[in-house]
């Protein structure tokens, strides 16, 4: 019989929103001992359906039809008081950020305690005995000071962890993980991982895995249930899925995501475009008087940059990628090296003689939805830069309409608002806001890492046809390897603020000199499964 | 929806709205309405409200319903000038303070604390005596309490806003400060800024009126606090003198607050759609 039975489940959204049923008619089984993914892109309802079965669905969302049975009893048939006793208890979860999820203002050892005393009646000394024991198992070391830290003095693996085992404090039978890898670096990622497999098999539960990442599935899933527009589409073994996926929008997602069997070739040498020297950049902490010492985010980093290549600079949070690309652009001011843009050393110029020069290096954000003034219509967007220049509006708004066809947008959205577009759409639009400019240099900080995987394959299509066309020099930032392989002609990987290693995409990925940019390439998720 | 539906929409700020729009027409309407001026002495003091006189007479026999829509004028005047002056200057300092941070927003903090520490009525009081009690002076001594929130609402929200990418994109694209602080930040921290005033108008008139009770008012011109504190010692003979003036004042105040509230609904997209 198995531990959680979903069938036919409904969960309709409250009116006015874009479609009326978040969750279609979704049944799925969860065994003991059994791992079980649900896979699916934003707006699945992958998460919604997790959440139906803690009792968790948020204000004006409800379950309409069909029934949770776990352990033979209906979850959706029983009061708010019987559930909330199920809650850790019989069922536990995870989320993906865990610093929303702890109290920032209390210590780990009081925040696991606490959960432990809601349910038991034991002393405070037994419960942090306890504690101390759960933290343990999870691998966490210096037990002691960690009880006595507080979360934002934690990494987030591990938060991660502490998360994990305030979930597990109790014992429960199935564990709900939504998305616990996403937030985190690809090496913890690969940590946690195999944590939650160990767990699993030491205390033989069962866990419903939420993750759009079929690298993850085919890392941890036993069984898998893929989702979209609130329905299954397909369901069966992992190997079966993965080997031989029967529906088409799961043959799609699995080709979406980036293998690295292929690698662009080094272009032939040129003069370069932009030449790096010693770049540093020093952030102090703390207040003006503060005596706590610099943080060097980047140390001494030389790279060069040629017309027609793209250059990637991938490294985990805090490497100081994001920062360097921050310091070639100007947004940041460095604190040492050179940044010569052909002849001109633009590292400390003063800001009157360098824009005149900003239009040759313009750049793609990470954030579709931050990226894009909210007031403002896509026209309006995409002619400041020219206008900020002296152009001709007229002209401006004509080459705006160039653009976003470039783009693979239509002309007439321009007079529309930002919120008005997909997160995909958005990107593009940002994109053709660097190229109004009619720029040399790109430099692209994570523009696919807040998309979905298939939207993320087209935009890395279109970043790819727009450097040849234009024969933009490309500086590619990323977290992720597999992106990385899939557009870089050569590769610098980033750690510490330091360059660990560089060299031509191929050289880096299948024949890497550090021991760093094996542990990344190992921490792949579905390494050498897909 | 559009942003004027989605405000009037709804019956909390709609009522707010009649009824602010009804003050001010009876305000601008006054020397259409009645045939004589706010102090002509039309009869008997301390008449109750009756056929005649609407709303009575005060302490010298001048024509209470003249008094109050003759007041209104005054009353606005003052909350809009003085709100007006005072987002001027605490949007500027907010704005610059929060889009450089660092050491000119730690000087003009400062500044702005310093302002805030000071018991703000009292500063009012003492630079209206000092300045001779007059509409200016009433206005710049309401605005100079009053700027720091502003300011700080004004700051608070730049801070926030200028790690926005779209306000990098802006100076990768070349734009000056000058025109990324007014056109890219600023209209994104409207909503904040048009709640408070529509708060402030409120709290000016009460400042204003505490300040004319006391005695600080201009003494040429009459106002709800001014009809107020010159009845004061009627009060337990003729209720109506002091009680109709603090009805005024407090109707145009809460109206104030519920458009306030409703503007706060209406400009967050998030609402409503």
């Amino acid at each position: 019989m198995p531990l959680l039975a979903i069938k036919d489940l409904t969960i309709a959204l409250p009116p006015g929103s874009d479609r009326p049923l978040a969750v279609e008619e979704v049944s799925l089984e969860v065994k003991p001992k059994e791992i079980v993914c649900i896979v699916g892109e934003s707006g699945s309802g992958k998460s919604l359906t997790a959440h139906a079965v803690m009792g968790l669905l948020p204000g004006r969302v409800a379950a309409t039809a069909g029934s949770i049975l776990f352990d033979g009893a209906d979850l959706l048939r029983e009061t708010p008081e019987a559930l909330r006793k199920r809650r850790g208890r019989d069922v536990a979860m995870i989320f993906q950020d865990p610093m929303a999820a702890l109290n920032p203002v209390v210590m780990i050892g009081r925040q696991v305690t606490e959960q432990i005393r809601a349910h038991e009646h034991i002393s405070e000394v037994a419960a942090l005995k306890r504690a101390a024991e759960l933290l343990a198992e999870m691998g966490l070391k210096d037990v002691p000071s960690l009880l006595q830290a507080y979360p934002h003095q934690l990494s987030g693996g591990q938060r991660q962890r502490v998360m994990i085992a305030m979930a597990l404090s109790l014992g429960p039978r199935l564990l709900i993980a939504d998305e616990p890898t996403t937030a985190l670096d690809v090496t913890t990622q690969a940590q946690i991982l195999k944590l939650i497999r160990r767990l699993q098999a030491e205390r033989e539960m069962s866990v419903l895995f939420i993750t759009h990442d079929f690298g993850v599935v085919a890392d941890i899933a036993d069984k898998v249930v893929v989702m979209r527009h609130g329905r299954v589409v397909e369901s069966g073994a992992t190997s079966g899925v993965l080997g031989e996926p029967a529906h088409s929008y799961t043959r799609a997602l699995i080709a979406a995501v980036p293998k690295g069997d292929r690698y662009l070739p080094v272009p032939a040498d040129s003069v370069p475009l932009v030449a790096v020297k010693n770049l540093t950049k020093r952030f102090r902490r703390g207040g003006l008087f503060s005596r706590a010492p610099h943080v060097t985010a980047v140390d001494a980093v030389s790279l060069t940059l040629r017309r027609g290549e793209t250059l990637g600079i991938v490294g985990e949070s805090g490497s100081g990628k994001s920062t360097l690309a921050r310091c070639v652009i100007r947004l940041l001011d460095p604190d040492g090296g050179e940044v010569r843009l052909e002849d001109a050393d633009i590292a400390h110029m003063k800001e009157k003689s360098l824009r005149p020069l900003r239009r040759r290096i313009q750049m793609v954000f990470q954030d579709p939805f931050s990226s894009l003034n909210p007031r403002e219509i896509v026209a309006d967007i995409l002619i400041a830069g020219p206008k900020s220049f002296g152009e001709d509006v007229q002209e401006a708004r004509a080459r705006a309409a160039e653009m976003l066809r470039l783009v693979g947008l239509n002309p007439q959205t321009m007079h529309r608002f930002p919120h008005e577009f997909s997160g995909g759409q958005r990107q593009r639009i940002g994109l053709a806001r660097a190229l109004m400019l009619r720029p040399d240099v790109l430099i692209a900080d994570e523009p696919v890492s807040a998309l979905d995987v298939t939207v993320q394959a087209q935009v890395l299509k279109l970043l790819d046809e727009v450097r040849q066309q234009m024969n933009l020099a490309m500086l590619f930032i990323t977290h992720d390897m597999r992106v990385a392989a899939e557009v870089c002609h050569r590769v610098m990987v980033m750690r510490q603020g330091r360059v660990v290693e560089e060299g031509p995409t191929r050289d880096i990925f299948t024949t890497p000199a550090s021991d760093y940019t094996r542990a990344l390439l190992a921490a792949i998720p579905g390494h050498g499964a897909l | 929806m559009s942003f004027a539906a989605r405000f009037l929409s709804r019956p909390v700020p709609l009522f707010g709205f009649v009824v602010f729009a009804a003050i001010v027409a009876i305000a601008l309407a006054a020397p259409l309405l009645f045939a004589h001026g706010p102090m002509a002495i039309v009869g008997m003091p301390l008449r109750p409200p009756g056929p005649g006189l609407p709303a009575g007479s005060d302490v010298i026999g001048r024509d209470m319903a003249v008094g109050l829509a003759y007041g209104a004028r005054i009353s606005l005047l003052v909350g809009v000038a003085s709100t007006c002056c005072a987002v001027g200057i605490g949007v500027l300092l907010g704005a610059v303070a929060g889009y450089y941070g660092g050491v000119v927003d730690d000087l003009l903090m400062q500044i702005t604390e310093f302002f805030q520490i000071i018991p703000a009525f009292m500063l009012a009081m003492v630079l209206v005596a000092f300045l001779q009690p007059s509409l200016s002076s009433t206005v710049i001594g309401i605005t100079l309490i009053t700027w720091p929130q502003v300011a700080r609402v004004v700051r608070g929200q730049f801070l926030s806003l200028r790690s926005r990418e779209f306000v990098e994109a802006a100076r990768v694209l070349g734009m000056s400060d000058a025109r990324i602080i007014f056109t890219q930040v600023l209209p994104n921290a409207l909503p904040p800024i048009v709640v408070i005033s529509s708060m402030m108008v409120g709290n000016a008139i009460l400042t204003e009126s505490a300040l004319s009770f006391l005695g600080l008012g201009d003494p040429d011109l009459l106002s709800w606090g001014t009809m107020i504190g010159s009845s004061r010692v009627a009060m337990w003979v003729a209720w109506w003198t002091t009680v109709l003036p603090g009805v005024c004042i407090m109707v145009t105040v809460l109206a104030l607050n519920f458009i306030g509230d409703g503007l706060n609904d209406a400009l967050n997209p998030r609402r409503g759609r």
